[in-house]
This record gives structure tokens, sequence and C-alpha cells, in this order.
């Protein structure tokens, strides 16, 4: 079976419970308290999302928007966490929630705080192959410099950074 | 004229044929005006005016009564029973409560002045009535009909009262007496056809209507086409369907029904309902082919989903006699004849003739593969789900095009993801039963695990299930299917409906293991943290079954159904506070959540929190939610007292008839019997242990486990905090007078009155005489549910220590009639035979005989020891006897044969290995204990047991 029809969702106070659930079962790293208390205040749904299959979320997109380092005035859209469980991966679910965010800045590039994002990036543990290959052959990111003992408690403590140009 | 004046100042009785002066003849009126439109200030001014000059005038005595009394009900905002009416929250109980004595007698006051006044009566009547005691208040009105006979307000007051208090004859009465002051008002024909009807008279209902409609003109808007006309023309229906003769067993009435309803077709509106009477009228007179074509009139009109008109039609077409049909209407759910009853194969074949032959095929507009042609109703209605559902319940279940069938049926649902397919599917485990009275064969639904787990279809699903797991889980495909791939959740919802099976048959362990595999496929649904607390609770560990219900709660705070689930687990684990908490999220929240939830009538709520206080020993507590519940009923009574002007007005006339029944079966209810039931064991159990009233005694740490010890004792020491802080002395009544005040000044800001609970403890209730209360519920529950077997246990319970020895075996007789072969029969016919040869007193010759004759029948003229004996061979010959009936019998060994019969006792229970029905948390619970009282590790051998089946059971 391949790409399954998934509905998006937001995220607020009352559902936080379930992204919890989905990082802590998608990443080694779990998240702190504050994390899931910023994603429970009102967040622009179309940069953080659940996506739904058969009336249950299944997997969870969080980016935001954060000053670009070193461009005054500049911003970027930073990926803090996708993930999708593990049963219902390879389905197309990932791609659909960046397609997503993607989607929703194009229409909105020339709009307000849009018109000063230049890029989108995350950051990726150097040993996790699946996801570079996921953003750069499907996404065309690219990858960017080794940000070393970014982790504290996982093993390697290493990520790269990979970023893709948006204008 | 100041001769005049001043006689009227000495007595101004205005029956007395001297009425009030001018002016304060008006002021009266204006009394009376503003009685009415609840301006009750103003009112009582201008009664004190008329008092000032004439003190002794009996009307406006009354009337200042009258209006004092409606001021004090206002602010005593009803509470949590019936005990606080002399304690209110607003201006200090007592206070409120001389308000109303003192309206009381200043209405016996005024009356005594003008005994002659039908206005002085009429309030009396009132007052009574708003005190809610019916019977004194109808007195009241005739005495001032006896006046007054023709006073038309007084009249229908009093007709009100009467149907409330279901005086028949008395409200036709009533309404005759109206009909004939005003016969050119419809509401009084209406209403007194009402009257006739109710007295069981329906001929006489008719005419009445028929002499009504000769009175209308013949362009009258009662003979148009509209809502009004429509229901009491399908009234008048209902009547003539129900002028009964004795020789023609109905049908006459019927016959006249169906020719009328032809008649009135074009007035009617409600569509639906026409069809339907039309159609159950053509089948109780046996028109088998109309009947058809209403039916098949119905499905056309979209009622395809209705299983009560798919039962009706395969009445039709099996030519069912007129008492079957009448099943068959009464069935609910999915229900229909083939549910009912086995079907011949004959009877099949007709059937599936009629519904399809491959029904369950797959819709060709769905999916495009339209390969296998369907016939029948199933294609005439290709998307109706309910006839695709019947289609299964047709066919033999054994058989090989059942099996392919529902093999169908379930691979759709897994597809789709429906989690109600489990308990969907656990009604088509239908057992042959022949009835007793008739020795015809019904089916009823297995549902202990014991029969769910040798059922066939039951065999065929886990069979069936079985291979989706295997295939799905390899390859994400059908096993008959290889070439459609499903999405992940297709196995998810296979596993789901596998730990359904488990459950069904009581394997929790298997179960648990299952639907953790989901949670970890899916932890995000809510379903799975459900059925996962449903296993924990029923394997027997209801703290972790709270916890686990909990956690799937926390997916979505906005899911009322998961918090009310959470809710029940959490007060069933005995966690109250945090139930409270949790139930608070969807109260409103200006109140006390425990208010709000008593206004809201929650009853499964107050049930439930009732429960978790009885098994912790808070007895009062536990009484008061019980007697909230009991309120609740009440309520719901005193509320049809509305509908008795409306339904009229509105001409609802059918509507009202049926609320009349349900207002009449209302006590028979189940949830009013849960509550009463309890409220009885309560009472009960402190008749038996008098000291346990006193809330501050110490429980009997001695026989808890070390665990409930800790419990018990943590709960000791916060009760005796909370009395401390309550300040010493009369601890209680000062902490409630406290709240009085921070609920006064809750009420200056939000400028209404709140109702504080001035009773939690129940303590009232603890202090009432006991055998007299449960005696009042028991009568009740007999009276209004005569086929429960619960009601006459109870019934017996309380007659025996009431020393009526006569009720008791009425009680056991009933109980007999009902199911011979009850445990709780049982036990009880042993404890009659008991107190019956250890009594010192005895009846009256004429009882005696009726006793040791009737007792004779029950013991099947057995010696005490020889009706044990023969219970313990037929326990002994049936390998699935009952749990509860292997305890009881245990027990009356013991308790006749001494502890010398202690080994082939607990052999009793033992020897089943628990492979018997009704095993539960509950039951073993029971079992353990009995055990225990044997001693000689028999408590162990017993764990033993119930650890192999209620793998969760820690500590039972």
């Amino acid at each position: 079976m391949g790409a399954l029809a998934i509905d998006f969702g937001l995220i607020n106070a009352d559902n936080v419970e379930q992204l919890k659930i989905i990082n802590q079962s998608c990443f080694p790293v779990s998240y702190k308290a504050s994390f899931y208390e910023d994603m429970a205040k009102k967040q622009d749904e179309n940069l953080c999302k659940f996506a739904y299959w058969n009336g249950f979320a299944v997997g969870a997109i969080c980016t935001r928007i954060e000053p670009l380092p070193g461009s005054p005035g500049r911003h970027r859209i930073y990926i803090m966490t996708l993930g999708v469980l593990a049963a219902y991966r390879n389905h197309g679910i990932g791609s659909k929630l960046v397609t997503s965010v993607l989607d929703y800045f194009e229409a909105q590039k020339d709009e307000k705080l849009f018109s000063t994002v230049d890029e989108i990036m995350l950051h990726v543990q150097t040993s996790n192959v699946d996801a570079m290959k996921f953003y750069g052959e499907k996404f065309g990111f690219e990858k960017g410099e080794l940000v070393e003992n970014y982790y504290k408690r996982i093993d390697p403590p290493h990520c790269y950074i990979l970023r893709k140009k948006l204008r | 004229t100041t001769t005049t004046m001043k006689a009227n100042n000495d007595n101004p009785q205005a029956g007395q044929g001297r009425p009030l002066p001018k002016k304060e003849s008006d002021l009266f009126k204006n009394v009376v005006k503003f009685y009415e439109s609840k301006q009750y200030k103003k009112g009582l001014k201008n009664a004190d005016t008329i008092l000032k000059r004439f003190p002794n005038h009996g009307e406006t005595l009354c009337m200042k009564g009258l209006i004092m009394n409606q001021m004090a009900n206002l602010n005593n905002v009803i509470g949590v029973s019936d005990h606080d009416k002399k304690a209110s929250g607003v201006d200090g109980g007592a206070h409120i409560e001389d308000k109303k004595k003192e309206a009381v007698e200043l209405v016996k006051k005024g009356l005594m002045m003008d005994m002659r006044s039908h206005v002085c009566w009429h309030v009396y009547g009132l007052l009574h009535r708003s005190s809610q005691d019916y019977a004194e208040a109808i007195k009241a009105y005739k005495q001032a009909l006896r006046i007054d006979s023709e006073n038309l307000q007084i009249l229908r007051d009093m007709g009100l009262l009467q149907i409330q208090m279901r005086d028949l004859a008395g409200f036709r009465d009533t309404r005759l007496r109206i009909l004939e002051l005003r016969p050119n008002s419809k509401v009084h024909w209406l209403s007194y056809a009402l009257s006739v009807h109710v007295n069981g008279d329906a001929v006489a209902a008719v005419v009445v209507l028929d002499n009504y409609m000769a009175t209308l003109e013949k362009d009258s808007v009662e003979f148009q086409r509209n809502f009004e006309t429509s229901e009491l023309a399908l009234y008048k229906n209902r009547l003539l369907s129900e002028t009964t003769l004795q020789e023609d067993g109905g049908v006459e009435g019927i016959k006249k029904a169906l020719i009328h309803l032809d008649e009135i077709h074009s007035v009617v509106v409600d569509h639906t309902g026409w069809f339907s009477t039309r159609l159950s009228y053509q089948l109780q007179l046996g028109q088998f082919e109309s009947a058809k074509e209403t039916a098949f009139a119905l499905l056309e009109r979209g009622s395809t989903e209705e299983y009560r008109v798919h039962g009706s039609l395969m009445c039709a077409l099996l030519k069912c006699d007129r008492d079957t049909c009448r099943e068959v209407e009464k069935m609910r759910g999915t229900g229909t004849l083939a549910t009912l009853r086995p079907l011949s194969d004959e009877e099949r074949t007709i059937l599936l003739n009629a519904y399809g032959t491959d029904a369950i095929a797959e819709n060709g507009e769905e999916d495009g593969s339209d390969q296998v042609m369907k016939d029948g109703l199933a294609k005439t209605f290709p998307k109706s789900a309910a006839i695709k559902r019947i289609y299964l319940t047709l066919l033999p279940p054994t058989g090989e095009e059942f099996k392919v069938a529902i093999d169908k049926y379930c691979q759709r649902q897994i597809i789709k993801g429906v989690p109600s397919l489990g308990s969907d599917l656990s009604s088509f485990y239908l057992m042959e039963v022949k009835r007793p009275n008739n020795g015809e064969t019904r089916n009823v639904l297995a549902k202990d695990p014991l029969n769910v787990k040798t059922h066939s279809v039951y065999r065929l699903l886990v069979d069936l299930v079985d291979s989706y797991v295997t295939s799905l889980s390899s390859n994400s495909t059908f096993p008959n299917d290889s070439a459609t791939e499903h999405a992940p959740s297709a196995l998810l919802w296979a596993w789901y409906l596998r730990s359904i099976l488990h459950e069904q048959a009581a394997e929790y362990s298997e179960g648990i293991s299952l639907i953790n595999k989901c949670i970890e496929h899916t932890p995000t649904a809510v379903d799975f943290y459900e059925l996962k607390s449903r296993l924990l609770e029923a394997g027997g560990d209801i703290q972790q079954a709270a916890d686990v219900i909990n956690a799937g709660r926390d997916l979505d705070h906005q899911d009322r159904y998961i918090n009310n689930q959470a809710t029940k687990t959490l007060l069933r684990a005995g966690r109250e506070e945090e139930a409270a908490k949790t139930i608070s999220l969807f109260t409103r929240h200006e109140a006390p959540a425990e208010q709000n939830l008593y206004d809201m009538q929650c009853t499964w709520y107050e049930l439930e929190l009732a429960d978790c206080w009885r098994r912790k020993g808070e007895l009062g507590r536990s009484l008061r939610k019980y007697m909230a519940v009991v309120k609740h009923y009440q309520d719901f009574h005193e509320d049809q007292f509305d509908f008795h002007m409306y339904c009229i007005r509105k001409v609802t006339l059918r509507s009202y008839c049926d609320l009349l029944k349900f207002e009449d079966e209302l006590w028979g209810l189940p949830h009013y019997g849960r509550a009463a039931e309890e409220v009885i064991k309560i009472h009960l159990h402190l008749v038996d242990n008098p000291d346990k009233a006193q809330d501050d005694e110490e429980p009997d740490y001695s026989k808890m486990t070390s665990a409930e010890r800790k419990k018990a004792k943590n709960i000791a020491r916060k009760k005796k905090k909370a009395l401390e802080a309550g300040s010493g002395v009369g601890g209680d009544n000062s902490a409630s007078s406290k709240s009085n005040t921070a609920n006064n000044d809750e009420k200056k800001k939000k400028g209404k009155p709140h109702v504080i609970d001035v009773d939690p403890m129940g303590k009232e209730l603890l202090a009432l005489d006991h055998l007299e209360e449960a005696k009042k519920f028991s009568a009740i529950l007999v009276r209004h549910a005569p086929k429960r077997m619960s009601a006459w246990a109870l019934q017996y319970d309380v007659s025996i220590r009431r020393g009526k020895m006569l009720m008791a075996l009425q009680a056991l007789s009933k109980m007999n009639s009902i199911d011979p072969n009850d445990h709780r029969l049982f036990s009880r016919i042993i404890d009659f035979s008991q107190k019956l040869s250890s009594r010192t007193e005895k009846c009256h010759a004429a009882s005696e005989l009726v006793i040791s004759g009737e007792f004779t029948k029950l013991m099947n003229g057995k010696s005490l020891s020889d009706f044990v004996q023969m219970a313990v061979d037929s326990i002994k010959a049936d390998p699935v006897s009952s749990l509860p009936m292997r305890i009881a019998v245990a027990k009356a060994m013991i308790s006749v044969g001494g502890s010398s019969a202690a080994k082939e006792a607990s052999s009793l229970i033992l020897d089943s290995k628990l492979n018997a029905p009704c095993v539960t948390v509950e039951t073993c619970r029971e079992a353990v204990a009995f055990m225990e009282s044997l001693g000689g590790g028999n408590k162990e051998r017993m764990m033993m047991l119930i650890m192999a089946k209620l793998p969760f059971a820690k500590d039972c």
C-alpha cells in the first residue's frame, strides 16, 4: 500500500500529550517540559500540526520561525521535530508534513514576517543516514557544518546542519 | 355607610355577604394579581395595607400566608434530600423554617376566620400542594368547591392533582364538570376524552371526540391538515385500536382502526408514524400481503436502517401469528425475527430470497468490482448497512455461506477501523432456550465466558481473526486476497478485535498482551487504553485499570466520553478525590462540581460514588448519594406535573399517554432499583450492626490486609483532623455555618443562591429508623419491579427482620416463580427454615397452616439437611453449576452440618476449578472470604485457582 490519505490537525493544550507520545516513540532524545508547554500555547497551525490517519494522530511536525544568525532582520524556518510512528512509515506521511510547511511558505513568501525568511534548516544526528537521505533526496536540503557535542545524552553526540535556501 | 363600614371593621368576612369596601377590595384584587405574576413583595405590601384596617380578614390572611410560603420556598433552594428542608443556604435554615411555619399559621388563621370562603379553602389547598401533600390539597379543593361549585380555577387545579395522584375516577368527574361549565373549549373536550380513556373506556373516549368534532363548523381549522389535527386524528386512531372486546381478541378494534387510518390519511403529517401503525395493524389482522407492501413503503421512505421495520417485514413474509408479531415489534437494537428464534430451513429460504442470496457482496458503486450480482433488498438498497448485517443473521451459523459472509463483514470493518466491531459481533452468539411456560424456543445471548468460549460463531471468529493477524503481519494482506495491500491500521484493528475476543472469553492475560501490541503500534488511539483498562479491571487489578484509562484520558482533554470512563474507573478504585477532579473538567465551574452534578441529575456518577463510599465503610456518605438518586426519580415524577396541561394544549395526546405510562413504571427502572436496593442493604446492615452507625468508630482493622489497614488508618486520621478543624464540640455544625457565611458572600457577588450540602456525612440518614426505611423501599421495589429477583430477595430480608413470616414466605414463593435455581433463593430458604425452627412466637393457627404448607413445597417436602444434600448432589452432578450457587450451598453445609462439613464444603467450590459461570472479581472475593473462614489452607488453595482465572487479582 502506497501513500496514505492523511488529514492535518492542530496541536493544542488538550491534545499536546499525543505530540509527546509520538515524539517519545520516534526520537532518542526526550524534549523538555517547556517544549510541550510552548506547543500547548496557541501555535500557528500551519507550522505545527498532527498528521491523522483513520482518525488517529500518527505523525507530527513542529517548526518555528527564528532569526537568521548573522543577518539582522532576516529569518529562517527551523524544523524542531518531525516524527511519524514506526508502523506508519514509508507511506509518505513525513513528506506530506514537510511539503505542507514548504507550501505554506510559498503561499506566504511575500507577506509580513515570511518576506524576511531566507532558508529552512534542521539538526540531524550524524548517524541518522535515513533522515539525511529523506531531506536531501526528496527536498534538496544540503548538508552543512558539523556541530560537535550538540546532544548531551545520546551517542554519537554530534550533528550536521541540513539547510535549504528558500530564495 | 359609616355604620356598615364600622360593622365591616368588626367582622369583615366576605363569605358572610359583607364584602370589603371598594378600596380594600381593589387592593385584594391586586394581591391576587401580584401573587399570580410572582411579584411577591408588592403583594405582601398590599395585603398588609388591608390587614391594617381589617386584621381579621380571612382571605387576605390566607393570601398573605400563601405569598410568604412562596417566598420561603424560593429561598429554600431544594437541597440534596427532603431532610434538608429545614435548613437552607441563604438566610440560615432555621429562619426559613420559621417563615414557612408563620406562613402556614397565617393561612390556618385566615381559614378559621372565614371557613365559608372558597378563596380560603383554595389557598389552603395550594399550600398543601406546594409541600407536595396532594391528598390533603385535593380535600381542601373539594371543600372550596362545596362553597363555589362552578369555580373553574379550582376545578382545573384539582384535576391536575387528581391525574398526578392517579385518582382516575375523580379526574374524570372533575373534567366532566369543567366541560359542562365551558362546553365550547377544545382543551376541555380533549381533557375529558383523555380522562375517559385513562379510566380504561376507549369506546366512550371515541364518542367524546366524535361529539366534539360534531360541534365544529364544516370549514373549521380542526379539519384542515396541520399538526394538531394530525395528532388528534392519530390519537383517535389509537383509541379505536384499543376498543378491544374480549370475544374477538381485540381484532374488531384493530379492524376499525385500520379503516380509520385510511380515512385520516389526508390530514396526517406524521407519515412514518402513519405507515408504522398501519404495518402493525395489518400484521395483527394477518393481512400479510398488504403488510409486506407497507413495510416496503417504509423502506422506500428511508427506514432501511430501522431493524423494527425489518422485523415486521420478516413476520409478514413468514406469516407469523399475532403474539410473535407483537414480540418482534418490541425488540430492541439489531433484533429481528431472525434473532428472536431459530429459523427453519424453509423460513430461511423465504427470507434469503427477499433479502438477497448474496447480500454481503461488494457494493459495485463503491469500488467498481461488481463481480457478484446482488438480488432482493440488498440490490434495491445497496447502501444499507442494516440489510447487509441482517443477511448474516439469515444464514445457518454453522454453514460455509455464513463463514464466507462474516469473513467479508469483518474484513470490511477492520479496513475501515470500526472499534465497535467486537461488541457488534457478540450479538451473533445466540443460544436456543426452551421457554418453561409454553415450550416455545427462543434465542438468548451467550454472555458468560463459559458459554461464549464454546459457541460455534465465537470459535469461527477466533479462527478467522487469527488468520487475519498472521496474514496481515507478514504482508499486509488478508488471507484470501493476496493482491490487495492494506494500510498499517488493518493489522492494528485485527489485533484489537482479537483482544476483544479474548476479553469475551475472560482470557485476560492474552488480551493484555495483544492490546499492548496495539498501544505500541499506535499509542495515540484512546480505544486501546480503554480496552486495556477494562481487561485489567475484569482481571482483578482495578488500580492499574484506573492508571491506564487515565493515561488514555490524557490524550485528549476534550473527550468527554473517556473523561467519564476514567472517572468511573477511579471511583471503582476508591480514588474519589481524583475522580472528582476529573469529572469537574466537564462541569460548570461556578458551582461546586458535586452540586452541579446533582443539579444535572448525573445518576451514574452518584451511583458510582455511593458504591465507592460504601466499600470504604462510609455508610452515611454513601446513603446520602444513593438518596440523591432516589430524589432524582422523585423529581422525574414531580416533573410530569408540567405536562398535564401542556400536552393537552399542544394536542400531543399520544405522547402524553406514553408519558403517563412511563411515570407509572418509573420506580421499576433499573437505575432507581440500583439506588434503592443499596439503600435497603445499608439500612439492613445497620439493623444487624447498630454500632456501625457511629461514623467516628474505629474500623475493625483485624480483618483487613496490611494495605487496607494502612489505607483505613489514613482515612481515620484525616477524619479526625477534619473534625478538629471544625473546632471541638458540634464540629460539624460550626463547619456548616462557616460555609454558610462563605456562601452568603458568594451569593452577594453572583446574585443567586448556591446550595450547600448541610449534611454531607449523611448523619441524619444514619439516624433514621433503619428497618422502617428499608421496608419503605422494598415495598416500592416489589410493587414496581415484581419480576426482579433481587427486589424479592430484599423484600425477604426486610420481612424476616420484621418478624413477618408470611411476607417473607411470599417473597420466597415469588423468587421461586422467577427462577427456582437461583442461589439467592436457595440461601434464603435455608435461612427461613432455620428461623422457623428457632423462633419463640408462632403466628395465628391459620397462618401457620399456610406457612407449613407453602414452605414444605419450597423444600420439596424434604428436611433441611436432606434439602441441602439434594443441592450438593445436584452441584456434583452438574459441573457447570455457577460459582455463587456453589458458595451458597457450601455455606448452607456449614450452617446446617457444622464445621465437620468443612472439607466437603470447600471441595464443592474448589472442584469447579472455577470453570463455572459467574466467575468475577466480586464472586471470587466472596469465595475467598468464605474459604478463609474454613481455615486449613483453604484460602491459599482458592487464591491459586483465582490467580489462574483472574491473573491480576493480587489480593482478592
